[in-house]
């Protein structure tokens, strides 16, 4: 299961500290979390839905209400390229680990599987009745998953010529918000206030009821833990392979719109945004808030956390990006900090 | 005589009249030259005529003559000259024809040159009598206001100062000579103010943009070119002299001077009038008729201070209230006494004028003496007083309570203010007021129809327990009030209609609960709002799932555990499997049973196992209206009947053109293994029905697959469910046709409704739009099947409808 101690570099098993030093260590690694804005990525002339890393953490693909997925390099500002095809708001975009491919849904029903180089759409996978959430790749880039406001999560073949699914999971009971892929399972949280594993491997659907909407479900490092937004402001950490809550987070506000959750690559904070501009960190273990900042006027959706470091592994990058109402100031807002690990 | 030769300044020799110091004409005073008199050729006036030439006097002078005249010809004019209107309109027409040889922007005659009025019109003309000139501004309206403005002021001014006569009279006379002056100098005025400039406008002639210097880098070259007088060719135009901001059009002003010696003129013979008195032709009277009425403004009493005041009672009795009259023992006389009292009373309660009358009713009756300072004036002051005192005392509760409200009298007020008697009403609770039988007893006879008042007193906004959800938190207001404030229950509310029977009922034992612990939490004066707010199912309804309103119900007081597990068989297609890299859990076993997430799969073997009763009743009908087909429909279900595999072989073949269109049901695809165990391949009644349709839409789907370029995937040579078919059907068609050869048969079959289909294959004999076409019909009863399965699928799936309609309105908000 997931040590609830901060990782060390490289992730080597160093003794348990004690509860003191741990602390001590905590206010430290507290400090070294993210507070300024080092950089405004604007571009965008909607609201933005989405901000992801790519795998090795050194672009970034933003997506949002005016129909666009965006390319950016967050480390210089640039704007890389600018994906248009979609006909309505994008909700989700994810990059293949190979850098190679795109995917994208939203509001249109469809899912755009797009070559990065050249821009252009290879593929629409179609089979979604109504507007899809989120889309993930998964490890071998061989399947795309999404899922979908229709109650379902549809798992598509980039390698067929064919844009049907190869299979539907409709046992879910509400939207389907969020979609996450593993090596061998696939993790969907709902509205219905589940969050469904299903293990390839073992053939098996587990079901864990959390009894609020689940908005966003995020993956520990070590792939054991769960990180679950739940509409009822609150986050909740979820052992994966008992199903026990291991921990709650509150403080923050998330009641009425999609809004991300994450861990940090050490697993030692949750990252939340709130719907009043503000980005919480919390400390993994103790659930205290360890740092808040104002990251936007309005909206925090998406608190994205660079899951990969770079090879120099000292720069760590948070892209956090925000609903407006007004659009009136859209743009990604990127707070980075060295970590000297 | 000698000549005198006579020659002008010019050295011509020159005729000399008597008249002008001698006489010298032609050659030496003859008619004739030096050469002699040579006369004029001879002109045939037969060919061409003398013209008539008129003759004026300048053909018979010389510029010398010319000029000896002055220049000034004698001309007759059209118009009589009033005011030196010619001249100002000579001047206009010079400026006018001096446009016209001016280039003009559009060639041709201009619209202003074409529109010309005929005559002036009638409004210029009356101006004109009235001694307006052309060009001049109509009204002085700076002089005039003026004089206008200080006439008001000096109004104001008189009818403010209350001055006595003699000086009012001096007043007015230095005001009528000020008014000359006024009158004067407004005059002076207009005249001076001038002539309307007129503006000349130069047209644009070049072909360069507004605003556009050709000059700009070369400024020696623009005086050559600058349009202008003023400027010469050689002249350079300085910098300072540059309009960058000019327009295209560049104005001229002249000033058109249209009577400068009139107008001098007049200034000087007014300034003579003004001198002796008179102006024009009119004089000022010395004594006038009319007088300028004056009204002095009304007295105001040394007392007024600008607010009214109303003899009220009140008002009186106050002011009796500050001093109060020394005791004084009662008069002895009981009479006296009694009148005494009683006038008192009454002239505390009336006011002061019925005193008076009394007053005045006493000098008749000795009895009233008191009042005018007779026998026991001073006990009927004290008297006096404290009625006064009695009444202001009950009066002023009311009076101090109708001030802050004396906008909105209430009649709790009047009544008050009128010295009612309040009547015991709602201010006491119901059960203190009412004995506890009684209160039983109307309790039971109001019945249902009435709800019983607890309390009157509001909910805190910092006690609503349902502030996340307004429509919520206004439904629990109302039922506050209909359990406190009481009154007519009211039937239908209006926004329950959208709710379910159980959700309302839910609802109102959330609304129980939190109407409780608001009780609780006035009762011990400390609430705490947790114990609210942590009502079960008050708080978690938000966002919450059909299955989580259930459980919600059935466990309303202890709140279930989250997050619970439950595991599931879940069976990922092989596909999913290979490109995960995963082998297949499920390799080579056979298809699970679905795990039963509702009663749903029930009710489909129901429709299921209904349909094909349905089919057997058809299958009974048929067979004795067409004994062939009912035959061939036998084979059928006994061919189906031995192998299933081919009818789910036939049922699983993708029919990209039905999908393509309706696209709706493709998500069902993945339960077609499921399905198609259950489906029965033998036409069902309602396939029957279709087919009539598809027998129309055939055509329109082919072409309209054609147009949309989806291929119809190929037949695979070898197919089962085609053998299978042409093995039924083509035998009967075969045989129909062998036997009769005509299409009458068809229509026979036609007619039968089961058979539509098989004639359809028939119909088709055999060939390959055919076997499309079954598999068009095929696709279109399967997704038919499943587009029912599935609406009842969602139905049941959510539950209830109440859950049904939870989320719904999880989603309309989500939306």
């Amino acid at each position: 299961s997931l040590s609830l101690s901060p990782k060390k570099k490289g992730g080597s098993p160093t003794p348990e500290p004690s509860a003191r030093g741990r602390t001590k260590e905590m206010s430290s690694a507290a400090q070294q979390l993210p507070r300024t804005e080092s950089r405004t990525l604007s571009g965008h002339e909607g609201a933005v839905l989405a901000v992801r890393f790519n795998h090795d953490g050194k672009y970034c693909l933003s997506c949002g209400k005016d129909r666009t997925v965006r390319l950016w390099n967050p480390h210089t500002g640039a704007h890389v390229k600018t994906y248009k095809s979609h006909g309505r708001e994008v909700r989700d975009v994810n990059a293949s680990s190979d850098n190679a491919k795109l995917v994208s849904c939203g509001g249109d029903k469809q899912i755009f599987y797009w070559d990065v180089a050249s821009g252009k759409v290879i593929r629409k996978f179609r089979g979604h009745n109504s507007e899809v959430n989120s889309v993930k790749f998964n490890e071998h880039n061989t399947v795309v998953l999404s899922a979908g406001y229709d109650r379902s999560v549809r798992a598509f073949d980039c390698r067929s010529q064919s844009s049907d699914p190869i299979q539907t999971i409709d046992t879910f009971q509400d939207s389907v918000m969020s979609v996450n892929v593993t090596n061998t399972e696939i993790i969907a949280g709902s509205v219905d206030g589940t969050v469904r594993t299903f293990d390839i491997r073992m053939g098996r659907e587990t079901v864990d009821n959390l009894g609020h909407p689940v908005n966003c479900i995020s993956l520990s490092n070590d792939r054991n833990c769960l990180l679950a937004n739940c509409l009822d402001s609150t986050v909740r950490l979820l052992d994966k392979n008992s199903g026990e809550m291991l921990q709650e987070y509150k403080g923050h506000i998330c009641k009425s719109f999609k809004m991300d959750c994450c861990l940090t690559n050490d697993d030692a904070f949750v990252i939340g945004g709130s719907e009043d501009g503000f980005v919480f960190f919390w400390e993994l273990v103790d659930a205290p808030i360890v740092a808040t900042f104002r990251a936007h006027s309005s909206v925090v959706l998406f608190p994205c956390h660079q899951r990969h470091l770079s090879p120099n592994k000292d720069l760590h990058v948070d892209v956090i990006c925000r609903w407006d109402h007004s659009c009136l100031d859209l743009k990604i807002e990127i707070a980075d900090v060295c970590y000297p690990y | 005589w000698l000549a005198v030769v006579v020659r002008d300044e010019e050295g011509r020799r020159r005729f000399h009249g008597a008249f002008t110091g001698g006489f010298s004409a032609g050659f030496y005073n003859t008619a004739g030259s030096k050469e002699g008199w040579t006369p004029q050729t001879f002109t045939s006036s037969r060919k061409s005529r003398a013209e008539h030439k008129k003759q004026s006097i300048y053909n018979f002078l010389d510029e010398e003559d010319i000029k000896d005249m002055g220049g000034n010809a004698l001309e007759t004019s059209q118009q009589y000259d009033t005011f030196g209107f010619t001249a100002a309109e000579h001047a206009r027409k010079q400026a006018s024809k001096e446009q016209n040889e001016r280039p003009s922007a559009i060639p041709g005659p201009v619209p202003d040159e074409l529109v010309v009025p005929a005559t002036t019109s009638i409004g210029v003309k009356l101006l004109m009598k009235m001694g307006w000139h052309q060009g001049r501004t109509i009204k002085d309206a700076h002089a005039d206001s003026l004089y206008e403005s200080r006439r008001e002021a000096r109004k104001a001014f008189l009818a403010l100062s209350g001055v006595s006569n003699d000086e009012d009279q001096d007043q007015i006379a230095s005001q009528k000579s000020r008014v000359d002056e006024n009158v004067a100098e407004s005059f002076n005025k207009i005249s001076a103010s001038g002539n309307t400039p007129v503006y000349v406008l130069h047209p644009k002639e070049d072909l360069h943009g507004l605003g556009f210097d050709p000059f700009k880098h070369a400024p020696e070259f623009k005086g050559q070119y600058a349009p202008g007088f003023g400027i010469g060719a050689l002249e350079e135009l300085g910098v300072e002299d540059e309009d960058i901001y000019a327009s295209g059009f560049n104005y001229e002003q002249t000033e058109v001077d249209i009577e400068p010696s009139k107008t001098s003129g007049d200034s000087k013979f007014k300034l003579e009038d003004k001198k002796r008195g008179f102006f024009l032709s009119f004089k000022i009277a010395s004594n006038s008729e009319y007088k300028l009425e004056r009204f002095h403004p009304p007295e105001i009493p040394a007392d007024f201070d600008g607010r009214h005041k109303f003899s009220s009672p009140i008002q009186t009795a106050d002011k009796f209230s500050d001093l109060a009259p020394p005791e004084v023992p009662p008069p002895e006389d009981t009479t006296l006494r009694l009148l005494i009292e009683g006038c008192a009373a009454m002239v505390a309660r009336c006011g002061k004028h019925i005193e008076d009358f009394y007053k005045e009713k006493s000098k008749a009756s000795p009895q009233f003496l008191f009042l005018d300072g007779g026998d026991g004036c001073s006990y009927y002051t004290r008297k006096l007083w404290e009625h006064q005192q009695k009444f202001i005392d009950r009066q002023r509760p009311g009076a101090v309570k109708s001030k802050p409200s004396s906008d909105k009298l209430t009649a709790e007020n009047r009544g008050t203010i009128l010295g009612e008697k309040p009547l015991d009403r709602s201010s006491k609770s119901s059960s203190s007021f009412v004995s506890a039988k009684e209160a039983v007893q109307l309790q039971s006879n109001l019945g249902d129809t009435f709800v019983k008042p607890i309390s009157l007193d509001g909910v805190p906004e910092s006690k609503k327990p349902f502030r996340n959800e307004p429509a919520k938190q206004a439904r629990f207001e109302q039922f506050l009030k209909e359990k406190y404030q009481g009154g007519l229950r009211i039937a239908s509310l209006a926004p329950t209609i959208t709710m379910s029977d159980a959700d309302r009922a839910r609802e109102r034992l959330d609304f129980e609960a939190a109407a409780d612990a608001i009780e609780k939490g006035k009762e011990y004066k400390a609430i705490d709002p947790l114990s609210i707010l942590g009502l079960p199912g008050l708080n978690e309804q938000r966002f919450v799932s059909s299955t989580q309103l259930e459980s919600s119900a059935v466990l309303q007081d202890e709140r279930p555990m989250y997050p619970q597990r439950e595991e599931f068989e879940w069976r990922p297609s092989p596909i999913l499997c290979k490109r995960f890299d995963i082998v297949d859990p499920f390799m080579g076993k056979p298809m699970p049973l679905r795990r039963p997430i509702s009663k749903m799969d029930t009710l489909m073997f129901m429709t299921e196992s209904t349909k094909k009763i349905n089919e057997d009743v058809r299958g009974s009908s048929t067979i004795p209206q067409n004994a062939a087909v009912s035959g061939t429909e036998e084979t059928e279900a006994q061919e189906t009947a031995n192998n299933p595999d081919i009818v789910a072989s036939r049922m699983q073949r993708p029919v990209d053109l039905y999908k393509a269109i309706f696209s709706d049901d493709s998500d069902d695809d993945m339960d077609e293994p499921l399905n198609n165990q259950q489906v029965d391949p033998v036409k069902t009644s309602e396939g029957a029905n279709m087919a009539l349709n598809r027998l129309v839409a055939e055509d329109f789907l082919e072409s309209l697959g054609k147009e949309l370029g989806l291929e119809v995937p190929p037949e695979k040579p070898a197919q089962p469910p085609n053998v299978l078919f042409r093995s039924e059907i083509l035998p009967t068609a075969d045989a129909s046709v062998s036997r009769n050869g005509q299409t009458s048969t068809f229509r026979e079959i036609k007619e039968n409704e089961g058979s539509l289909g098989l004639m359809e294959a028939a119909n088709g004999n055999g060939d390959d739009p055919s076997s499309n076409v079954e598999k068009l019909d095929f696709k279109y009863e399967h997704s038919a099947d499943i587009g029912r399965s599935h609406s009842l699928h969602r139905q049941i799936r959510n539950g209830s409808p109440e859950s049904d309609t939870s989320i719904e309105r999880h989603r309309s908000r989500k939306r």
